[in-house]
């Protein structure tokens, strides 16, 4: 292996030595939850080593934005990685943040632009990604996602990449699940041609059969946390969505894991045994984490008893794929990558999507409060937020705009968000 | 610098850029015909006009303040999308008797959520713009016009037929041939008209009837091919980026002595460098095609960037430039992505190049005119 290509590993190697370390520990130190939290780490790993492995013999594999159908990659056996994980380590801190963000000020793109996507382009540019055999953007959620497909496309180091990306379209109806779904029909074509992987539709029909019990499992999940106290933290949903739509989607020992977890939180539900004790306000945070969510969330829920019941990442639509005929099952994956992943969901179309979501979450889930963090990414949802407003003040829930960058700590101090959150909930009565 | 153009013609179409209503408008109004507004370059608006509507783009001009429009957007949103939100909450648009969107980008599709909320315009209709320019995406956007050719005829109650289609591309594709000339005219040595100037005349072509505008803009260009050209600039340069539409903007550029030859941008010649195909015998697919594909693409558009660096590569070659000006507004994350790519092919050209934000509204007019003198300096030249 050349020193460009080791290089281009080192952080896939830390990220595997971080979460071996954590496995390692939580063995020796067994708690009640770890078989919980250890499979989806031990995902990451697993992911991650496949990519060493194909770069090691030369398999073709892919990098490839987050909302594309990971049942597709699976049935044709094909390694792949999110190109913009590395930002927050896959859910631990990531020890070179701040390095990383200083270096990306010195590149020529706007620093008032989704601090996650630019930082993915800094990856490139530094090499520190590895460089895959074909590469799959995205057009939506926003401006910059588009923005940032097209640059580490067109970057001098990735210009041989064979690129391909879905357009995804503004409705949600039958005729865009239609167009999406011949999209995806489309992108199997191409990934056949550059990575010279089969495809076989019995194979994906089995693969998507399997995901379509990880949905429903998640869905029973989602309705448990209806419950008061809440069953589990704010963690869980987002290993729900990770385990869908990462390495596992449509493999069985997922769908074990989802099995997992709705037995233990019937368990705790039974039980009134919640993992997070003490729960005083329930909580929708309207968009995705932050990467430092261990530290503000566990904050929250320590100092004032708050507990994330929903949030972006965790809420879907959870819809079954009838597996009838390759158009059904295509057509089914369009309307999953169309409709089930965060900010894909909500920012693309109208606004009424955020309101829609918010008012459901809010009725549905015993929501006291709604926090929109304003990530400065997010302009679709920045220019929404006088609805979302509005609407919570309909449903007579208090409602808190922060306006905080979510991978960037320099734009607004954990301090400053936290006092923010203190001054809000002492206001609200709130705790 | 000054062209010194002084007929009534160019005087009116100065004007119009100037303002949001105008005379032409009013009159329109008044024989009883009804005005479309719009956002984006990217808007079909042969098919507004083929419904006997004028299509209006919408602006910010002569806005004071975003003091209204901050209750709907936040800070992080771009001042244009405020400004001209603004300025419809002050009542500036109540001209409009439709308002037809696109998804042209995060912070200006969000005005439509407002809009419906706020205004009771009789017409509203949104259309998704593909984010890719391949045949699949013409199909769909063609399925979109006839949605919206659909739509329009249920609210006017009769037939928009594929003549009338196709009259209102051929105006529309002769208001294009003649910017090109109006262009063509800025390739020589000694320009007859100043980059400020050309601004206004395109802006204009958004808010008055294309016939009207023809008319006006073919006077102009009778002026100017017997006009004094200009000399006394130091460097010919382009201007690159996304909403512009104040001729302020640029007069401050000119005034430093780099003259503004040619451009890339929405108010620009990426509207009418290709003409929509008049020979198609489905004239909603040849809207279709134009708009998804064929014309100079904006970077809302994925995959294009090779295409869009050799529409500046040719630029360049066209008209000679020295050095471009690439400008933004804050918040924009179109182009402020843009930037990046861009960058590495200017370098990769050894071209010379400015990299601005910006606010929509004039402002910061010391800095501008600093930043600009500097990079001037560095051009060496005349």
């Amino acid at each position: 292996m050349d020193a460009k290509t080791e290089k281009s590993l080192e952080r896939t190697r830390e990220d595997i030595a971080v979460y071996t370390s954590i496995i390692e520990m939580m063995e020796m130190a067994p708690g009640e939850m770890n078989h919980l939290y250890m499979p989806t780490m031990k995902n990451m790993i697993r992911q991650s080593n496949r990519i060493i492995e194909c770069i090691e013999t030369g398999e073709p594999f892919a990098a490839s934005s987050f909302s594309n159908p990971t049942e597709i990659f699976t049935a044709m056996d094909l390694a792949w990685y999110f190109p913009f994980k590395q930002a927050f380590a896959g859910g631990v801190p990531n020890p070179h943040m701040m390095d990383d963000l200083e270096g990306l000020d010195s590149m020529a793109v706007s620093s008032d632009i989704c601090t996650l996507v630019r930082l993915a382009l800094y990856y490139v540019d530094k090499g520190l990604l590895p460089k895959p055999t074909v590469y799959l953007g995205i057009v939506e959620p926003c401006d910059g996602i588009v923005g940032v497909h097209e640059a580490m496309r067109t970057h001098p180091d990735w210009r041989d990449v064979p690129t391909w990306a879905p357009d995804t379209i503004y409705w949600g109806d039958e005729r865009a699940f239609e167009y999406m779904g011949n999209e995806f029909k489309d992108m199997v074509r191409f990934l056949t041609e550059h990575t010279g992987k089969q495809f076989d539709l019995d194979r994906l029909r089995e693969v998507v059969e399997e995901s379509n019990k990880q949905y429903l499992l998640w869905q029973e999940h989602a309705e448990l946390k209806r419950a008061v106290p809440c069953p589990h933290s704010y963690l869980m949903g987002m290993q729900c969505f990770y385990q869908t739509n990462f390495e596992g989607g449509g493999k069985p020992e997922v769908t074990r894991w989802f099995n997992d977890l709705v037995a233990d939180a019937e368990k705790r539900i039974e039980e009134n045994k919640p993992e997070v004790e003490n729960q005083k306000i329930r909580i929708l945070w309207f968009d995705i984490p932050p990467v430092w969510f261990e530290e503000l969330f566990g904050w929250m829920e320590q100092e004032w008893g708050a507990i994330i019941v929903m949030d972006m990442v965790s809420f879907c639509p959870y819809e079954l794929i009838d597996t009838t005929s390759e158009d059904t099952i295509f057509k089914g994956l369009a309307r999953r990558v169309m409709m089930d992943p965060p900010m894909v969901r909500q920012a693309r179309g109208y606004a009424d999507n955020f309101l829609n979501d918010l008012t459901r979450i809010v009725r549905d889930y015993k929501i006291d409060c709604v926090i929109w963090p304003g990530h400065i990414g997010h302009k679709d949802g920045a220019a929404s937020v006088s609805l979302m407003r509005e609407r919570c003040r309909q449903l007579d829930v208090p409602f808190l705009h922060i306006g905080m960058d979510q991978f960037d700590k320099r734009y607004m101090s954990p301090d400053e968000v936290k006092t923010r959150i203190s001054q809000f909930f002492t206001a609200m009565g709130l705790g | 610098m000054e062209a010194g153009l002084q007929s009534p013609a160019f005087k009116q179409l100065w004007e119009t850029a100037q303002s949001l209503g105008n005379p032409e408008i009013q009159k329109w109004k008044e024989s009883g015909k009804k005005v479309a507004g719009y956002y984006c370059s990217a808007m079909p608006e042969e098919l507004i006009a083929a419904a006997g509507m004028l299509p209006f783009r919408i602006r910010g001009t002569g806005s004071q303040g975003t003091d209204l429009a901050d209750a709907f957007f936040s800070t992080i949103n771009c001042t244009f999308s405020r400004h001209s939100f603004n300025q419809a909450l002050r009542g500036e648009f109540d001209f409009l008797d439709a308002f037809v969107m696109l998804n042209s980008c995060d912070n200006v599709r969000r005005i439509y959520d407002h809009w419906i909320r706020q205004f009771e315009t009789p017409f509203t209709h949104f259309l998704s713009l593909p984010k890719k320019a391949e045949q699949a995406q013409v199909e769909f956007f063609r399925q979109e016009l006839a949605l919206l050719k659909g739509h329009l005829e249920e609210h006017l109650g009769r037939e928009i037929s594929p003549d009338d289609i196709r009259e209102a591309i051929r105006l529309n594709n002769e208001t294009r041939r003649l910017l090109r000339q109006l262009y063509e005219l800025r390739k020589s040595d000694a320009p007859p008209i100043t980059g400020a100037d050309t601004l206004a005349i395109v802006v204009a072509s958004t808010a008055m009837p294309k016939a009207r505008f023809n008319e006006l803009l073919t006077e102009v260009l009778d002026e100017l091919h017997s006009a004094e050209g200009i000399t006394d600039y130091r460097a010919r340069l382009m201007l690159v980026g996304g909403i512009v539409d104040d001729p302020g903007y640029v007069n401050v550029i000119e005034d430093q002595g780099g003259l503004v030859v040619t451009d890339s941008i929405c108010f620009g010649s990426r509207n009418f460098w290709v003409d929509v195909d008049e020979s198609d015998a489905d004239p909603l697919m040849a809207l279709a095609s134009y708009y998804v594909r064929d014309r100079p693409s904006c970077p809302r558009t994925f995959g294009l960037h090779e295409k869009r660096a050799d529409y500046i590569r040719d630029m360049i070659d066209q008209f000679h430039i020295d050095g471009i000006i690439f400008q933004r507004l804050t918040f924009c994350d179109v182009w402020g992505f843009e930037q990046f790519p861009l960058t590495n092919d200017l370098k990769a050209w050894d071209f010379p190049y400015l990299m601005m934000d910006r606010e929509y509204m004039l402002s910061a007019v010391g800095q501008l005119r600093t930043r600009v003198q500097a990079f001037l300096e560095t051009l060496g030249g005349r």
